[in-house]
């Protein structure tokens, strides 16, 4: 996901112009010149002038002489494959998508079994095959939960496939 | 006195948890580091749901075996398959790896390795000696002082990413914006929380941490091709040579440790930066830069020296002032806080011992590095072989209990999510996401020092400038601020001699 800088200037700027005002509307402590509003008013005031100036690509030329560098050492495959297709580039959403499962899933299906389907999910998306992605899905979580509940005492939860530790 | 406080470190560090914990750390450390993709940070970042469960030192422990680990194994894959580990090794990796085609793995590998461990032990020994006597001076620190300190902590983690120094200084004002959420404040009135009660206590660095670092990773994995795998070989003698070699380039290895330890100090610069700056400089000052790229071993000692040097040198801004000298010290401050050793100049007065420990700790894990990276030098082809199909998915899940061990909040899990999305899109667009941590970990302490210096002064922005230290803090915080556009306007105006001066 590479946008432009010219819209991450302007989402910065939004960002800084919402801060300022939500800062500039939060109440005051009686009787003090500087309150809670204080910090947050300068942070969004730097926000509004590092996005205009962003926006207005000033600056750029410092990240150009960092990618030279960085493209000198690791050699131009980095970004050889420009126009991948949209469904490979969708496959980024699916570890937040995973980990948002698992806070959906956890407390209802118990963490062994919530586990289970994040690393097998999760494997097959990077290529695994069947025969690497259903062990390991069944493993591993067990592996987990016998260090984190066992040793460490995360309080995991227990759901439809209790543990016998 | 001292003796006493000697000894009971030893007692400390010699507890068999303790040993436990850093035998394991680094064998996890070594592993993790190895693996392209994920990065020492990472690792940091992994463990801290462990420490919860250990005693003090041994939490320190951990964190410090395993970074140190994580960061030398980080040079095998960037030797013998030019792909750096961590990015700490990517300065060098091309250098690393034209010595392998020359037929030279075993020296490459085995300078990484030992001027890795002598770079660590530079490293520590500066912390021995800066840190009781920075403490010394911030004994008599006030909010004044600390608030310029943070601040120019702050600007320098944006001065020195390898990107646009505006973008750099957005990141940051992101992470402070993020601080600024929760009722932890001046007021303690709710701020931009929207009526989510679990926002009310504010954004824990952690799960943040883990997000940047580690859901990030997964996600730049998932849409990038798979590494090649290593082609099993069979290694010489590692360290032969290797005496020689220092002999030959004590110069640039000492130049590359106090280039490392300089770096290290710095806050929010760390080992990768410290390898960038120390191989350009190994090139810079060669009698033969000709040679370099070419499989030269000069460049690769210093920058081996350098990076390792940083990451105990990252300890003393983070032990005596709270500010996180790099990423890595960022999430050991979280760990120092939860386990007692509060960061402030009086550690080192009321609870020498645990420093003292810490340095035994530092010089232990650096000699432990030896055998324990000729092991996996040995190992490190059946180890690569591990597909990143198996291990990314187990690290997604690691990162999610991990978060939720923090707090036993499933909050925190979301927070992990979201973040890993913001890491990514920031690091893909620019955005240092070293410098939003830093805010992020940062910024109650500045807002505090800024506020409540504002109160001590009436409003007035004089005494900011009027007593002594805070007066060199403020120049050199307001130099770093200034540094970029003076140096933009340097480019624009002369584009022609700016070429070849560099």
């Amino acid at each position: 996901m590479r946008l432009s800088d010219r819209i991450t200037g302007s989402v910065i700027t939004t960002l800084g112009v919402l801060t300022t005002y939500g800062g500039s509307r939060l109440p005051p402590v009686p009787g003090q010149d500087v309150g809670p509003s204080a910090f947050p008013m300068v942070i969004g005031v730097g926000l509004i002038i590092c996005g205009v100036l962003i926006a207005l690509g000033i600056g750029h030329s410092f990240e150009e002489e960092a990618e030279a560098d960085l493209a000198a050492i690791e050699g131009p495959t980095q970004r050889a494959q420009p126009a991948d297709p949209l469904t490979y580039r969708l496959r980024a959403l699916l570890p937040p998508g995973l980990l948002l499962f698992y806070v959906y899933a956890a407390d209802r299906i118990g963490f062994v079994p919530t586990g289970a389907l994040m690393i097998f999910a999760a494997a097959l998306a990077f290529g695994a095959k069947l025969r690497v992605a259903l062990p390991l899905a069944v493993l591993a979580p067990i592996a987990i939960h016998l260090i984190f509940y066992k040793l460490l005492r995360v309080p995991l939860p227990p759901g439809l496939l209790p543990m016998p530790w | 006195m001292i003796m006493n406080e000697l000894i009971e470190a030893f007692r400390l560090v010699l507890a068999p948890d303790v040993l436990i914990a850093i035998l394991l750390s680094s064998i996890y450390g070594l592993v993790i580091g190895s693996l392209p993709g994920l990065s020492a940070t990472m690792a940091t970042a992994l463990l801290v749901p462990v420490t919860f469960y250990l005693s003090p030192i041994a939490a320190v422990a951990t964190i410090i075996a395993a970074s140190a680990m994580a960061i030398f194994s980080g040079d095998i894959p960037g030797c013998l398959l030019r792909i750096p580990g961590t990015p700490a090794s990517a300065a060098y990796t091309d250098e690393a790896y034209a010595m392998t085609r020359n037929g030279q793995a075993e020296v490459a590998l085995g300078a990484g390795l030992w001027f890795s461990a002598l770079g660590g032990i530079a490293g520590t020994i500066s912390l021995v000696v800066m840190a009781p006597a920075l403490a010394e001076l911030a004994l008599n620190f006030s909010t004044f002082e600390y608030f310029w300190l943070a601040f120019l902590g702050l600007m320098c983690a944006t001065l020195v990413a390898r990107s646009s120094p505006i973008k750099a200084i957005a990141s940051m004002l992101l992470g402070l914006l993020v601080a600024c959420i929760g009722m932890e404040n001046p007021g303690g009135v709710p701020r931009f929380t929207f009526g989510i009660t679990d926002l009310l206590g504010g954004v824990e660095p952690i799960p943040a941490l883990v997000g940047v670092f580690a859901v990030s990773e997964v996600i730049r994995a998932i849409v990038s091709p798979e590494p090649p795998p290593l082609p099993s070989r069979r290694f010489g003698s590692i360290l032969a040579g290797q005496l020689t070699l220092t002999r030959k380039y004590w110069r640039q290895m000492t130049r590359g440790n106090i280039v490392g330890i300089i770096i290290g100090v710095l806050p929010g610069a760390g080992a990768d930066m410290a390898a960038w700056v120390s191989y350009a400089m190994s090139k810079r000052f060669s009698k033969e830069p000709k040679k370099f790229g070419t499989g030269h071993p000069e460049g690769l000692v210093e920058a081996g020296a350098s990076n390792n040097a940083s990451l105990a040198s990252g300890w003393v801004p983070a032990l005596l002032f709270g500010i996180p000298g790099d990423t890595i010290t960022a999430i050991a401050i979280g760990v120092l806080y939860m386990k007692g050793l509060n960061p402030g100049p009086t550690l080192f007065t009321e609870r020498a011992s645990s420093m003292y420990a810490l340095y035994i700790i530092f010089i232990l894990a650096n000699i432990l590095m030896i055998p324990l990276g000729i092991v996996m030098i040995r190992a490190a082809s059946s180890i690569l072989r591990a597909p990143r199909a198996t291990i990314m998915p187990v690290i997604l899940v690691c990162c999610a209990v991990g978060a939720f061990a923090t707090g036993n909040n499933l909050f925190a899990v979301i927070l992990v999510a979201a973040f890993g999305v913001i890491g990514y899109v920031m690091e893909n667009n620019g955005y240092p996401v070293a410098a939003m941590v830093l805010g992020i970990v940062m910024g109650t302490m500045v807002e505090q020092s800024f506020v409540t210096s504002l109160i001590k002064s009436d409003g007035s922005l004089l005494p900011f400038f009027d007593r002594p230290v805070s007066a060199v803090l403020a120049a050199m915080t307001i130099t770093a601020l200034l540094w970029p556009a003076f140096f933009w306007l340097l480019k624009r105006f002369r584009p022609r001699q700016q070429r070849q001066a560099w």
